[in-house]
């Protein structure tokens, strides 16, 4: 008998997508997500094109929806391990790794985080290492479930055996469990889909543009976080070295991107993604210089060109076609791109406070060894079988992908791929 | 009836720093709670944080409150958030009220911090007034139709229509033309793959033949639409066919005495008056364009089936659904004349155009017209246009695809003549995503790209045959000229050419491209302002196949929602006739949703009259509320008495 129900695997806005659409037909979904809260890279986001409305307040109801759905079961902080069996009637065996607290108990006061002794002292990767949190902590404000986590490499007490726990002591509920185990499920469900969607690429792989060496080369991702008034610097941009506010930034278009030592496709979003940086650090401060070094500047979705004509005629964001070649640091850590200019001539070498690098988007495949195997593209992106009448339903009869996990996409695309695989699987589960 | 003791609390959001960044929260919060009734008033960083929400469910409890007041973002926003809160804190979810402080103060008012302060003083005085008066209401439930209207026929209605009809309901797939297919079966190839669109298109097709509960019409239009989400009535109207469905065994077409240009394929062909536009055109069999027919009746007398019927005249249709999916494509930019060439010259050519003439099926069998020397595509003509009036109407925006189905051409051409020169003088190479490969591949096989700047376009000087082509090369600051055999220019798309009268039958809007608009275009993409109307593919925007199959899919999973459930629940704020209704009926008239009727009843043995609204159709809008003279209709939620205390709070100082 095909089982009515399906899982989800990763809780990002294409997931979450997916499992409304379903649950909202009367489908019991599993939603599983292997950080502690659900909403993926756009919950990082401060600001979204075409429109700039805040990704907080779009992104919340969304969040709020899928937590509170009754058919929508979430399995945070939880992996997928093994998946047996056919289209209708798969097993899939998932691990709730131990948050260390009971959530049941515990009311999101965040009591714990304010108290652990490592507070301010781990690289938040929420804010993605431009902030720090405890070993106690709950990722963003609008976290979904709302409930704190301890981190088990972090933790004084997991790791070496002694900690004063106040944590333990803070906890009105007395949900803090440090002798908590993780645990297994078994599940049972007749579709899958996999929306694990993207990472950035490593950009220490273009060794040239010295991230990780220079404080203040940072990524597109790091930049939102600075520009959100929940980020870590309340919403002030400050450059890592010295928390000043930048005079002038340069945004490095296509890096490991259409390269052929690194990524061979374009990551789609990233010249919108610049473009909308820079519009908000005008938007912070007119008098900031912004530079977009870009190969092609890639607008084409609704609306797009219009925001790059806006970035262009209203916030005067320069804008030079050419790769910047290298980058040096200078004693005071201002930086110094060298590159070609393609349409004014010659190599041009400025001097910025700030360099953001638009770094490309990497898969986030599957672990191996969990009895599927999704063929993917020449990308290594998961495809559809055939994209042209079908574009999400995968080789693997009963699994379908959406959102990044298909390839990189905006939001708009990711949110449409995660309603098409919705309606693909939801037709399996009503079939028989 | 005892008076309960009003208890309002009052919540303000920073919305990060949104709201905080230029009002005064903490001066609000301290206003909030000198306000008559107000028994609690408090801030919060993110108001829609789950813990805020929490926040207003225990506070309900802990301080008795009966209304609820959250100062912070657009309602269109937050309100059911936050009408969910309150519910959950056992309260009637209408008991709320939200005050908009963010986009009507601190955006509008971003560079006058104070005033701004006070005039969220002023909004949130003014929905405390309103708040005191609000009174719990319990939205209607009501059936819907599990069937539903897919409208066009191209890849994103087929797919639309086989995903809802496998899905168990009951689909009518409305095409205008006669055949199905849409523009994608007009394109000769896809990228990465040998399939053709028309072998894509036919696996569609024959999933529609699998499906048992869909109806396929081709030839009909919708003249109108009325009822609202789950009870659509929509009125169709068939233009014929003159052919019934048949074997299509050709005689006809072989005896027809008329000859015509073939629109399918730009005029390249020519097609009988009783035609297919292509061999395995679905529904498979012929049908009698009216235009061109003399009626002579050679068709008529060759057909052993006696399928055609020459008189046959316009049908009409109704159908009842629940949800409706509108996915009437787009249509390509035909240039100006003279523009670039066109028109001039049969070696300028379009992309659509170039399709067809590369479509090894087609009119010329896949080849291009002479010599094959040197091929010019011409980038983002009829789009990325600026405007050098106020007046001028231009496209503005990208349309998305001829970057990619230009290096697509470029790269059969240069395969099928590896001599020929093939040129892209393009403005920005816009082969996002995956379609890199195929730019990295005509780089590879050599065709040459070259930058021009928007405002230095290229010339294009027609020539006997072919074109000198003129263009100033960002690279090199130098200008070159291109003895060109063929020019193709890479044209985009616009809206449909029927787009108004769709956006009028089904009440949609347009964006400011002209292309429809939806409900929120990063989050709500297929939704539109008409519940239970939806829109997939181009009509949407510009889209590739991949695209607009997904949204075709995506569209489908939106109607499948209210389909599934069987019954969707109605907004309470609908007009409610009072006492004071005399029947004067001047209501009747201004109301946009046709909602209200005039009926007549006996009382003490009078005949009276009075109206009736049908809360279905009817939209809160309130405009029969502001036409009565006698407070005879009042709009549930926004009543006179709730609009008038606001009006004295706002006048308050
Ligand atoms: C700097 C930046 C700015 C951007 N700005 C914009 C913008 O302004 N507008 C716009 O439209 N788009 C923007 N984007 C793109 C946008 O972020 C993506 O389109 C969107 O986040 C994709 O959503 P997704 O659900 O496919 O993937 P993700 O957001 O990556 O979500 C995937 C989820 O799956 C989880 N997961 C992964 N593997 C597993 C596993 N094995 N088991 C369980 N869970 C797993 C992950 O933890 C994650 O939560 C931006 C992207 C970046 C990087
Ligand atoms: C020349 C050309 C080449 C292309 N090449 C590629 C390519 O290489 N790769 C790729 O991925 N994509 C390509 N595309 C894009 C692809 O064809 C479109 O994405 C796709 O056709 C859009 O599908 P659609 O269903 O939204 O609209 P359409 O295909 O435009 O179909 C809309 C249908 O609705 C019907 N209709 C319109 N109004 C009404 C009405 N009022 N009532 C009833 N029916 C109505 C129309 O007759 C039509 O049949 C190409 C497009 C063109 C024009
Ligand atoms: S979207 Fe722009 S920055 Fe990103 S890879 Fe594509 S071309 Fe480069």
């Amino acid at each position: 008998m095909t089982q009515k129900k399906a899982l989800v695997i990763g809780g990002g806005i294409a997931g979450m997508q997916a499992s409304l659409d379903l649950a909202d037909q009367g489908i019991k979904v599993y939603l599983v997500e292997r950080n502690p809260s659900i909403g993926g890279n756009m919950a990082k986001l401060d600001k979204t094109f075409p429109t700039l409305d805040c990704a907080a307040c779009i992104i919340t109801p969304k969040l709020v929806d899928t937590g509170g759905h009754k058919n929508i079961e979430l399995l945070t902080y939880s992996e997928v391990q093994n998946i047996t069996g056919e289209a209708g009637a798969f097993k899939v065996k998932v691990l709730k790794k131990a948050r260390f607290v009971d959530i049941d108990k515990c009311t999101g006061c965040a009591a714990c985080t304010q108290v652990c002794v490592l507070k301010n002292k781990i690289l938040d990767e929420h804010n993605e290492g431009m902030g720090k949190r405890g070993a106690a902590y709950i990722p963003f404000p609008q976290a979904v479930p709302l409930k704190a986590t301890i981190d088990p490499e972090h933790c004084l007490f997991l790791t070496k055996g002694k900690c004063t726990m106040k944590c333990v002591e803070a906890c009105g509920p007395g949900a803090i469990d440090h002798e908590q185990k993780p645990e297994e499920v078994t599940l049972a469900v007749g579709s899958i889909i996999v929306a694990t969607g993207f990472k950035l690429e490593d950009p220490a792989k273009k060794p040239e543009y010295g991230y990780g060496v220079y404080d203040n080369v940072i990524t597109s991702l790091q930049i939102e976080r600075l520009l959100s008034p929940s980020g870590p610097t309340g919403g002030e941009v400050k450059r890592p070295s010295d928390g000043e506010h930048p005079k002038k930034v340069a945004f490095l278009q296509c890096v490991c991107s259409r390269d052929l030592n690194t990524n061979i496709y374009c990551s789609r979003y990233c010249c919108m993604q610049a473009i909308k940086e820079a519009i908000l650090l005008k938007e912070h401060n007119p008098d900031v210089e912004v530079t977009i070094f870009y190969i092609d500047i890639r607008a084409f979705g609704k609306g797009y060109e219009e925001l790059y004509n806006r970035a262009k005629d209203e916030f005067g964001v320069n804008f030079v076609k050419g790769r910047i070649a290298e980058i040096h640091e200078k004693d005071d850590k201002s930086l110094v791109t060298i590159g070609e200019d393609i349409v004014g001539g010659g190599v041009v070498e400025s001097k910025v406070d700030l360099v953001v690098l638009s770094v490309g988007v990497a898969p986030v495949p599957l672990p191996e060894g969990i009895g599927i195997e999704i063929p993917v593209w020449r990308d290594n992106f998961y495809r559809a079988k055939n994209q042209y009448v079908d574009a999400v339903t995968t080789d693997i009869p009963g699994v379908f992908v959406a959102g990044c996990a298909e390839s990189p996409k905006d939001i708009p695309d990711s949110v449409t791929q995660g309603s098409a695989a919705a309606m693909r699987a939801s037709i399996l589960l009503e079939e028989k | 009836m005892t008076e309960e003791e009003l208890r309002v609390g009052v919540y303000v959001c920073h919305c990060g720093t949104n709201i905080a960044g230029v009002v005064d929260v903490d001066a609000v919060v301290e206003y909030a709670a000198s306000l008559p009734n107000v028994v609690h008033a408090t801030k919060n960083m993110y108001m829609c944080s789950l813990p805020a929400q929490s926040g207003i469910k225990e506070d309900i409890k802990k301080h008795s409150l009966n209304r609820v007041v959250v100062a912070s973002c657009t309602p269109k926003m937050h309100e059911p958030t936050f009408r969910a809160a309150v519910q959950a804190g056992g309260l009637n979810p209408f008991l709320y009220e939200q005050a908009n402080i963010r986009e009507h103060c601190a955006w509008v008012h971003a560079d006058q911090p104070e005033r701004a302060t006070e005039k969220a003083k002023d909004l949130v005085r003014m929905a405390v007034a309103k708040a005191r008066l609000l009174s719990p209401l319990n939205p209607k439930k009501i059936a819907v139709i599990r069937s539903a209207l897919v409208v066009g026929g191209g890849p994103a209605g087929l797919r639309s229509a086989a995903d809802l009809a496998s899905r168990g309901f009951e689909v009518s797939l409305i095409e205008k033309s006669h055949f199905l297919g849409g523009n994608a079966v007009r394109s000769a190839s896809l990228p990465f793959t040998d399939q053709t669109p028309r072998e894509a298109a036919a696996v569609l097709t024959d999933a529609l033949e699998d499906e048992k509960n869909i109806s396929v019409h081709t030839g009909y239009e919708a003249e109108s639409l009325n009822g609202y989400l789950g009870n659509f009535t929509i009125s169709l109207v068939k233009k014929p066919r003159f052919v019934k469905e048949c074997s299509n065994c050709g005689r006809c077409i072989a005896v027809c005495p008329v000859e015509t240009d073939n629109e399918f394929d730009y005029g390249l062909s020519m097609r009988k008056a009783i035609y297919m536009p292509y061999d395995s055109a679905y529904p498979n069999y012929p049908a009698i364009d009216m235009s061109v027919c003399k009626k002579c009746g050679e068709c008529v007398n060759a057909c052993a089936e006696s399928a055609i019927d020459l008189e046959a005249e316009d049908e009409k249709l109704d159908l009842s659904v629940g949800a409706v999916v509108i996915a009437t494509g787009a249509k390509n930019y035909t240039p100006k004349d003279g523009e670039f060439g066109w028109g001039k010259s049969d070696r300028v050519l379009s992309l659509p155009v170039l399709e067809r003439v590369l479509d090894k099926t087609g009119p010329t069998k896949g080849r291009l017209k002479g010599k094959v020397e040197n091929v010019v595509f011409i980038g983002c003509v009829g789009s990325r246009q600026k405007k050098t009036s106020e007046e001028e109407k231009v496209n503005e925006y990208c349309s998305r695809i001829c970057c990619t189905e230009s290096v697509k051409n470029a790269i059969h051409i240069k395969d099928r003549h590896p001599d020929a020169g093939v040129f892209y003088l393009f403005r920005d190479i816009r082969t996002y995503g995956r379609d890199e490969y195929l730019y990295r591949e005509a780089l590879e096989k050599g065709v040459v790209f070259i930058q021009f700047e928007g405002d230095v376009p290229p010339e294009v000087n027609v020539l006997k045959k072919g074109a000198k082509v003129v263009v100033s090369d960002v690279l090199s600051r130098e200008s070159f000229e291109i003895p060109a055999s063929h020019v193709v220019l890479a044209t985009g798309f616009e809206p449909g050419a029927d787009a108004d009268k769709v956006l009028e039958v089904f009440k949609l809007n347009r964006s400011a491209d002209g292309f429809f608009q939806e409900a929120h275009i990063k989050l709500r993409p297929l939704e539109t302002s008409t519940e239970g109307v939806f829109i997939a593919g181009a009509c949407q925007a510009p889209k590739n196949l991949v695209e607009s199959i997904a949204s075709g899919s995506a569209a489908a999973a939106k109607a499948a929602v209210p389909l599934s459930m069987g019954e969707v629940e109605l907004d309470p704020a609908k007009a409610m006739v009072t006492e004071f209704c005399d029947g004067c009926a001047i209501c009747i008239d201004p109301c946009l949703g046709k909602a209200i009727t005039l009926v007549e009843y006996e009382k003490d043995g009078e005949l009276k009259k009075t109206v009736e609204v049908n809360e279905a159709l009817c939209k809160g809008c309130g405009v029969c509320m502001a036409t009565c003279p006698k407070k005879g209709i009042d709009v549930r939620h926004f009543t006179l008495d709730q609009l008038q205390a606001m009006v004295d709070a706002a006048l308050e100082t």
